[in-house]
């Protein structure tokens, strides 16, 4: 089916997206002690380089590449119950955080437009510009959710996780 | 009549200065002196807004009052950025002085009809002295070249510290202390009250009271609050803001001596080096510099004529 | 507090969609919007919150950074190598291969931050051979590897202690120093407790390595040894920040694994950094709710109240300080240790700072907690992870942890008692505190 097929396609792009977001905040950090240490001559911009790299590798990363077993929950019930029980409570958290995400997103749009009166230190980056990965995120969630609460309502069985994917960093 | 906390006025100020900071008791001092007819909610530390992103929360009406940075009002309005270049003030006196004036009067209006922010006033933190771990005597910017000096982030810091003739470095505040430990850095340059709390004189040798920077925030109300209050409530915020700055400028003064001797105990080396040579070499380089372009004409020689 | 309270509901709110399954990031993101409404306040600063506190909180890139170099290290020969040579050190003693797993863990926590990275990749490993040929009961070698790798994030690096290093303002530096002794307690308890069980269920030894091979294996595994020399090395001679040493941490992993074991690939490097940027977003996502829900806990006033209300019965350090103990050992079986740092202890730091508590030796206490709750029933994580990789059953793996369990009790009553065992080497090395 062609449409999976693009899904697909854009999904590895995602994922492209993501890795070589962690590869500029890597590179990014190496110039920064290259150029203060060997060349003793610092540079203000890799440092704002690297927090926009985090801020955008969490936010995309969140938005379009993890996926629902990925994420860190509380799974000592929803693991534990079974489908049918997994299915109504996928049904009351996706209506619910689509109920709130929807209804906060003109606040949050106005937010993050307001913010094009200030830019960063030093590549003078305007902040809506920068901050727009938030509308981007609060989007795809939004989609997401209505996706899997189209699902559950049509009897597709939420997947239990797999405990070796324990989300956690500890 | 005493007002009920509901028609009580919301004022929620949010700073990055601690709870056991001057200025902390300056607001305390503040909020006794407006009286009943607020509800003062004081947040300090950065715990309600971080640093920087004050400005913005009072722009949108989600914070009353805060301490603002003079440097976050030129990332808006960059005419602004004047009133952050170094050598202009030579002390709180001056800085006060100028508030009061006409040239002051303008700056602060721009403010208000840009920004939609009131300025109470200039609240005076104390002076940037630069401080080294090295011998080496300093008395013209020529004998800083070379020194690895740590300053804040930004680009009007980086070029601060290049006017001070120096080689600046951008570090975390935190991380200051070990930095001058290992020899990271060469020094640092804050008011003498951070270089107490931070305990910096402990790896430091000398302090050059260079006097560069006169440090101040404003402290300010957002209009939309302001417009809210009668005259004799707008009266008795500005009233209570007078008396609180000046209390807490005279505290930060006496304070700034006692620290000095303080370290002179500590076997610091203080003197003033050649701060002529310091300001003529400062001044010329911000005006040759693109930071001066936005400044308004002849204001630097309004300031110095004050 | 009635229901009807914005802040009452907005917990309610986070809770209720917490147990329901809902990813607890998104939970505490919904519910923090949700008492904006109510309290009339901006929803726009939900937003304003998460961006501001991610773009403003520098620390935090440590976290990609050390996830990203234990991913490196699992992915590499390097753990192999480490392995050989743990061997070498230890194998020919009684109950060799256990022993193997306990100095495996203290000097992979020397390079990683992260327990959860040395129980599912080298304790993997660990587990195969242990069991190999029934050498061990499945149920010991699964509970050892848990115990074990409990270490990995008090021994510096750490992720964990960044966390508690932006929610504290502590310095990093010092915190990772002060976790160094009671890391290093707790593996000297557990090899204690190896040899003695080891006597009494005739553990098997390992053959011994001959001597002319040991020089061979020692240079082989020496690069991966001089990994927490080259990042404690760099921060405390003041070459790097804690966050540039965690990028000089990754480089590190990645040359020497690429340069002298030749282990690396195009695809395998982009499959690391992948998984390693996916975690990265999941636990930020946890960071981000909190940043978001500590904006609701600060207007509300919560840390100030809690810390006014605990200095009414005056608390010393001490009693304070077995109070936080016996919540954060409870919070620990219910709830995930990240969601703990970030939303637990800051409202307790006011009433630690108020008490005179030291924020390095609170912060290691706090983090030792924390690890502790990761083997705790029911909800220990390195418990589920060792099910899984041992496929033993969760009561014979509980029963085999037991004794591990209490010698990190009493490793944790020692450091709360003796502060010194913590603040020691910071001290040493100019901390103030
Ligand atoms: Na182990
Ligand atoms: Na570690």
């Amino acid at each position: 089916m062609p449409l999976a097929r693009i899904g697909q396609f854009l999904y590895r792009r995602a994922e492209n997206v993501l890795a070589i977001l962690l590869v500029v905040m890597f590179l990014a950090f190496m110039a920064q002690i290259i150029f203060r240490y060997f060349l003793n001559f610092p540079i203000g911009w890799t440092s704002e380089l690297t927090v926009i790299t985090w801020l955008w590798l969490v936010l995309w990363g969140a938005a379009f590449v993890l996926r629902e077993d990925e994420e860190i929950r509380f799974d000592l019930i929803y693991g534990a119950v079974g489908p049918g029980v997994r299915r109504a409570m996928t049904i009351v958290f996706s209506v619910v955080l689509l109920v709130i995400y929807l209804f906060s997103y003109p606040a949050v749009l106005d937010y993050v437009t307001f913010m094009k009166v200030q830019a960063t230190a030093y590549m003078k980056i305007r902040f809506d510009l920068l901050f727009s990965i938030y509308l981007f995120f609060a989007a795809a969630v939004i989609v997401r959710y209505a996706w899997l609460l189209w699902g559950a309502i049509r009897s597709r069985n939420p997947r239990r996780r797999d405990p070796e994917h324990a989300g956690s960093s500890l | 009549t005493v007002a009920t906390a509901q028609e009580k006025i919301g004022l929620r100020f949010s700073a990055v200065f601690s709870e056991q900071d001057i200025r902390a008791e300056m607001m305390k001092r503040f909020a006794e002196a407006i009286g009943e007819d607020f509800d003062y909610q004081g947040y300090y530390g950065g715990t309600l807004f971080k640093q920087g992103t004050e400005l913005v929360a009072l722009q949108r009406g989600n914070l009353e009052m805060g301490n603002i940075a003079p440097q976050d009002m030129s990332n808006q309005i960059p005419a602004w950025s004047v009133l952050t270049s170094a050598y202009l003030f030579r002390d709180a006196d001056h800085l006060r002085t100028f508030f009061e004036s006409d040239a002051g009067k303008e700056m602060t209006q721009m403010v208000e009809d840009q920004l939609g922010v009131k300025i109470l006033g200039p609240t005076y933190f104390g002076s940037r002295q630069v401080g080294l771990n090295l011998d080496k005597k300093i008395s013209t910017p020529a004998d800083m070249a070379g020194v690895k000096l740590r300053m804040p982030g930004g680009d009007a810091w980086q070029f601060l510290g290049s006017a001070l003739g120096a080689n600046p470095v951008p570090m975390a505040y935190a991380e200051v202390y070990t930095g001058l430990q290992t020899g990271a850095i060469d020094g640092q340059d804050n008011p003498l009250p951070n270089v107490q709390n931070m305990k910096f004189y402990e790896v430091m040798k000398q302090i050059v009271l260079t006097s560069h920077l006169v440090g101040y925030d404003l402290l300010t109300i957002s209009l939309d609050a302001w417009n809210k209050l009668t005259p004799e409530q707008q009266e008795k915020v500005q009233a209570a803001a007078d008396s609180a700055i000046e209390w807490s400028t005279a505290e930060h003064l006496k304070r700034e001596e006692e620290l000095a001797s303080f370290m002179k105990e500590q076997g610091l080396e203080l003197y003033k080096p050649d701060v002529d040579a310091f300001r003529a070499h400062a001044q010329k380089m911000y005006l040759e510099s693109d930071l001066a372009k936005d400044w308004p004409d002849g204001m630097v020689d309004r300031i110095n004529a004050l | 507090m009635s229901l009807a309270d914005p802040f009452a509901l907005c917990l309610v709110t986070i809770i209720a969609l917490s147990l329901l399954g809902l990813p607890i990031g998104h939970a505490m993101i919904a519910g923090s919007i949700a008492y904006l409404y109510l309290a009339g306040l901006d929803m726009g600063t939900a937003a304003e919150q998460l961006l501001n506190g991610m773009y403003t909180s520098y620390i935090l890139l440590a976290v990609p950074l050390f996830i990203l170099s234990a991913e490196i290290m699992n992915t590499g020969s390097m753990t192999e190598r480490l392995l050989r040579f743990c061997n070498t050190l230890v194998g020919r003693f009684r109950g060799g291969l256990a022993l193997v797993n306990v100095v495996q863990s203290i000097i992979f926590a020397g390079m990683s931050g992260s327990a959860i990275a040395d129980a599912a990749g080298v304790g993997k490993m660990m587990q195969k051979m242990m069991t190999h040929g029934g050498r061990y009961p499945a149920s010991f070698a699964a509970a050892l590897t848990a115990a074990t790798a409990v270490i990995g994030p008090i021994i510096p690096p750490s992720i964990p202690v960044v966390l508690y290093a932006l929610v504290s303002d502590a310095s990093i530096g010092y915190l990772f120093l002060g976790g160094m002794v009671p890391g290093l307690l707790m593996g000297l308890l557990q090899m204690v407790l190896v040899v003695w069980r080891a006597r009494r269920r005739n553990f098997p030894v390992e053959d011994p390595v001959p001597l002319r091979q040991i020089p061979g294996i020692t240079i082989r595994a020496f690069p991966a040894l001089m990994m927490p020399v080259v990042l404690l090395g760099g921060i405390y001679s003041g070459f790097t920040t804690p966050t540039e040493a965690a990028a000089i941490a990754a480089a590190y992993a990645f040359l020497i694994s690429a340069l002298l074991y030749r282990t690396v690939t195009f695809r395998s490097t982009y499959q690391t950094l992948l998984s390693s940027a996916r975690t990265t977003a999941s636990i930020g996502m946890l960071i981000a709710g909190a940043l978001v829900f500590n904006y609701v806990v600060t207007v509300e006033n919560i840390p100030r109240t809690l810390s006014a209300f605990l200095q009414g019965f005056d608390l010393t350090p001490t009693m304070f300080l077995i109070i936080v103990n016996i919540l954060l050992l409870v919070l620990g079986c219910l709830l995930e240790g990240t969601t703990i740092i970030l939303i637990v202890i800051p409202v307790l730091i006011p009433t630690a700072q108020a008490l005179g508590v030291d924020l390095v030796h609170f912060g290691i206490v706090c983090v030792v907690n924390i690890m502790i709750g990761l083997i705790t029933p029911p909800y220990g994580l390195l418990l589920f992870i060792m099910t899984n990789i041992g496929q033993v059953s969760l009561r014979a793996l509980v029963r085999d942890i037991l004794p591990f369990l209490y010698a990190m009790l009493a490793s944790l009553a020692l450091i709360t008692f003796f502060p010194d065992l913590v603040l020691f080497l910071p001290r040493m090395l100019g901390y103030q505190g």
